[in-house]
């Protein structure tokens, strides 16, 4: 590489070339008509809304009563409405959004199988119960080495299974999605669906962790910090 | 030519120069007879086809997202609920034909930031002249 590539990091007030097509893209769309600016609000409003909160909310659901745990590994779509998230008629459309579609699988885990997800082709990811996928998962690193190496990779996510545990690797694609539905760890009778719900991290629902007692959230990675974080609370 | 203009010049021929794809070869655009079955099957798979390649250990990050790639999401997003792309054609525009390259060498929303403005001059919504316009006009808006 020539000295010529060595540019300096951009100052914190530069505004990138993505950032300016970004904005011209956006204006342009508005002003023919493509979409208006109220429907840009309202589905980045909707964005904010999104999280893992309903994903471990249906297992820690699942984990106390039976007939809901048969319900969410039979029909995925009709269970997750017992934790608010309508697949089909969900705002801010209301046929459901345009890039998940409504074909979501549950994933039941054993004590001699464990279930991964990943998308190979992309970063397909069940998005309205589970919010926006991590960076790592859209990785091609990942993508690559998951439905290859899935031992390896389990472990340098700090998942280390015994061999006589099964790995299995669902592949998303763009009609249907999965969560993890993993084992209800010892140490946790008599506990309350919220106590079971808070151990149940977004890592735990695409398996590349498992729920433990007192681990309420996801394991500690480097945070790549962006320039022009978003602000929530307001769009743009 | 000014001197600065060909400083310019070099620079982004010496960029292209490093993003080219490593082919392992002499020569670039071969022989027809050099193109065996195995090597075509390569040349024609969809690059975003990566399950199973071989990489090595990385160390696995989070990443807070920009502004931008949060306003492209739903940008992106408008775009189908308002019938201007499918999720098919969408796909396949951002994953497969943008290119190994610019496939690999962009950030993720840089994919799909690419892909919306192709698309809207692709079906004629804008002409390039418009949108070279437009960003010539957001960048004039942005300079201090």
């Amino acid at each position: 590489m020539s000295e010529h590539h060595h540019e300096p990091a951009p100052m914190v007030d530069e505004v990138s070339d993505f950032e300016i097509l970004e904005m011209a893209v956006r204006e342009l769309a508005i002003e023919k008509g493509l979409f208006s600016a109220e429907d840009h609000r309202i589905w980045t409003e909707y964005v904010h809304t999104l999280g893992p909160t309903p994903a471990a909310r249906l297992v820690a659901k699942a984990w106390l009563d039976p007939e809901y745990k048969n319900l969410c590994v039979t029909d995925g779509v009709e269970a997750s409405k017992a934790v608010g998230v309508d697949w089909i008629n969900s705002p801010p459309t209301h046929f459901g959004t345009p890039s998940d579609y409504c074909n979501l699988r549950v994933l039941e885990d054993t004590p001699t199988l464990k279930h991964v997800v990943v998308c190979t082709l992309c970063s397909c990811y069940p998005r309205p119960i589970l919010g926006q996928s991590p960076e790592w998962y859209r990785t091609p690193n990942y993508r690559r080495r998951l439905v290859r190496w899935p031992r390896q990779v389990l472990a340098e996510f700090g998942l280390q299974l015994p061999s006589d545990v099964q790995i299995r690797v669902a592949d998303s694609n763009q009609k249907t999605r999965y969560i993890v539905m993993p084992v209800r760890p010892a140490g946790t009778d008599g506990w309350s669906e919220d106590q079971l719900a808070e151990i149940v991290t977004r890592d735990c629902l695409i398996g590349v962790a498992v729920p433990k007692p007192g681990v309420t959230s996801n394991t500690m990675r480097p945070i790549h910090k962006a320039v022009h974080p978003v602000e929530h609370g307001h769009g743009h | 030519m000014s001197s600065s203009t060909r400083e310019e010049v070099l620079r982004h021929l010496q960029s292209v120069g490093f993003v080219q794809p490593a082919l392992h070869k002499q020569t670039q655009a071969p022989y027809p007879d050099e193109v065996d079955h195995t090597l075509y099957r390569a040349y024609t798979r969809s690059v975003h086809d990566v399950g199973g390649e071989a990489d090595v250990p990385i160390r696995y990050e989070e990443k807070e997202e920009e502004q931008w790639e949060l306003n492209t999401f739903a940008t992106c997003e408008c775009l189908a609920w308002r019938g201007v792309w499918n999720a098919e054609e969408r796909r396949r525009r951002q994953n497969v034909d943008i290119g190994q390259t610019a496939y690999l060498g962009l950030p993720y929303y840089g994919r799909w930031l690419l892909t919306a403005a192709r698309i809207m001059v692709d079906k004629q919504y804008v002409t390039l002249t418009e949108l070279v316009n437009k960003i010539d006009e957001v960048k004039k808006r942005h300079e201090h």
